[in-house]
């Protein structure tokens, strides 16, 4: 898929570059600015009345300045979409960095991190009662010798019926255990890199909407083929308020910052939509962590108490 | 192969004959000899034969199947109420779990976090514990002690250190060190 956009970005380029502009990208958020002619009126419970969105010519031709230019790896693109209509305007074509989005999905890493996400904070509260903790079973049942019968300490050894459990669950039982750090960064590489490739994932400008209407959500992602579930994500955990009151009825639609991503969201949602904000944080934060000098300091193992 | 040519012959009962003399005759008399006139083949002829003697066999062969007292209605059951995928818990399970990776780790606002300091629903004294059930003992006696646990739960308290006990003797004694293996 990336190569096809490339190859279709380089055409078009070629008619366009009169009207193409370039824009850094700290200008991104100042460009955001320009789509609100409409501001104020965009923001009230008008399901009906959708004014028509203003907009600069385009294609806007977003050109991000990638932290840690890549030197052996072709950079890849991906379009940016709207928000604002139900049908998909495609606003730009922007550079993903291939260290973060184009990593060889490792199955394996993506099965190991699933796998600590669930376990890491379970305990297990079974409980069974050993001999001495058993109501009864002080005294000696009957004689040592005499009666005829076998002979017995307690009746509540494990031997008997009602008696205590040798070797059962004790509660608790911490299942805890901290995956290494590079298992868990290569996790989510691999994680997003996988989406991008199986197109599930998609970038929009901002997670604005028109109208806080559910029906307005579900015609768009209907209209535009994601997944039945999707996962919106943003720089900001105080998402807007339409978007909000929008995916609040379904529970297949869920919002979540940057730090709430997890490989585990990202496998149970179809489609992944991040915005740019959300892209840029991403790419900043899993470049950081590749590119530190201290990386042995981040990477030890998790210590008790520690914290 | 059927065989008509038994049943020709007489034969002579061996019981019901009172004197010795005429036993000893029904044994052996060369007058007569005994004939094969049962054959396995006129058994098979006639129908299956029966295999597995003894068998009971306890799936339903047919016949009535079993009625309850009530014929209107059905068997009580629970009614089936699928689990919902997509409820609060489920649909954002494992949020936040890379806040070490994806949260702030230099700046000087906000404080790097570790995923183990957002288990709320693990008790305090067990987030971010791996061990056997001797450690986890050991580590919540460590935490108990302080807080009167002994004069609240008395019971309790007595139990929590038998067990430590006993783990101690039998973990010491009755198993091998887990650096048997390395030596």
């Amino acid at each position: 898929m990336a190569t096809k956009i490339i190859n279709k970005t380089v055409t078009e380029f070629s008619l366009r570059i009169t009207r193409c502009f370039f824009v850094p990208s700290k200008a991104i958020q100042t460009n955001a600015a320009l789509f609100q002619e409409r501001s104020e009126t965009s923001i009230t419970n008008v399901a009906e009345q959708l004014l028509p969105t203003i907009r600069p010519p385009l294609p806007i031709i977003y050109s991000r300045k990638l932290a840690f230019p890549p030197k052996f790896k072709a950079v890849r693109q991906a379009w940016v979409s709207n928000m604002d209509t139900v049908e998909e305007e495609k606003l730009g074509l922007i550079d993903l960095h291939p260290e973060v989005f184009a990593e060889r999905p490792r199955v394996d890493i993506i099965h190991e991190n699933v796998r600590w996400q669930q376990l890491y904070r379970h305990v297990s509260y079974a409980n069974t009662k050993v001999k001495y903790e058993v109501r009864g079973g002080g005294r000696k049942p009957r004689p040592q010798k005499g009666s005829g019968r076998s002979r017995h300490g307690s009746i509540r050894s494990p031997i008997w019926r009602g008696g205590g459990i040798v070797h059962g669950p004790r509660s608790p039982t911490p299942y805890f255990y901290m995956l290494s750090f590079n298992a868990r960064l290569n996790g989510l590489r691999s994680t997003l890199s996988a989406k991008l490739a199986q197109d599930d994932l998609h970038i929009v400008d901002s997670l604005d909407i028109p109208t806080d209407d559910p029906s307005y959500l579900e015609k768009l992602v209907e209209e535009r083929g994601w997944g039945p579930a999707v996962l919106f994500v943003d720089d900001n955990d105080i998402m807007p308020l339409n978007i909000t009151a929008a995916s609040d009825v379904h529970g297949h639609y869920n919002l979540m910052p940057v730090y709430g991503l997890n490989v585990h969201s990202m496998l149970k949602h179809h489609t992944l939509v991040l915005t740019l904000a959300a892209v840029e944080r991403i790419e900043e934060r899993l470049l950081f962590h590749l590119n530190r000098n201290d990386a042995a300091e981040a990477g030890r193992k998790y210590k008790l108490d520690s914290l | 192969m059927v065989s008509t040519l038994g049943m020709a012959l007489r034969y002579r009962p061996l019981t019901g004959v009172s004197s010795k003399v005429s036993k000893a005759n029904a044994l052996f008399n060369p007058e007569w000899t005994t004939v094969r006139f049962r054959y396995h083949a006129d058994k098979v002829a006639k129908g299956p034969v029966p295999r597995r003697h003894g068998y009971e066999e306890k799936l339903f062969q047919g016949g009535l199947l079993p009625r309850t007292a009530f014929p209107d209605r059905a068997l009580p059951i629970p009614t089936y109420k699928p689990k919902n995928s997509w409820n609060e818990k489920r649909a954002l399970f494992g949020q936040n779990d890379y806040i070490d990776i994806l949260g702030p780790s230099n700046e000087i606002s906000q404080k790097p976090l570790h995923p183990t300091q957002l288990l709320y629903h693990v008790p305090p004294w067990l987030r971010g514990v791996q061990g056997n059930e001797y450690q986890v003992l050991l580590r919540r006696r460590k935490f108990v002690q302080k807080k009167g646990y002994a004069l609240g739960h008395p019971t309790k308290w007595a139990t929590l250190n038998t067990r430590i006990k006993k783990l101690y003797r039998y973990l010491n004694h009755k198993t091998k060190s887990p650096f048997w293996k390395d030596a």
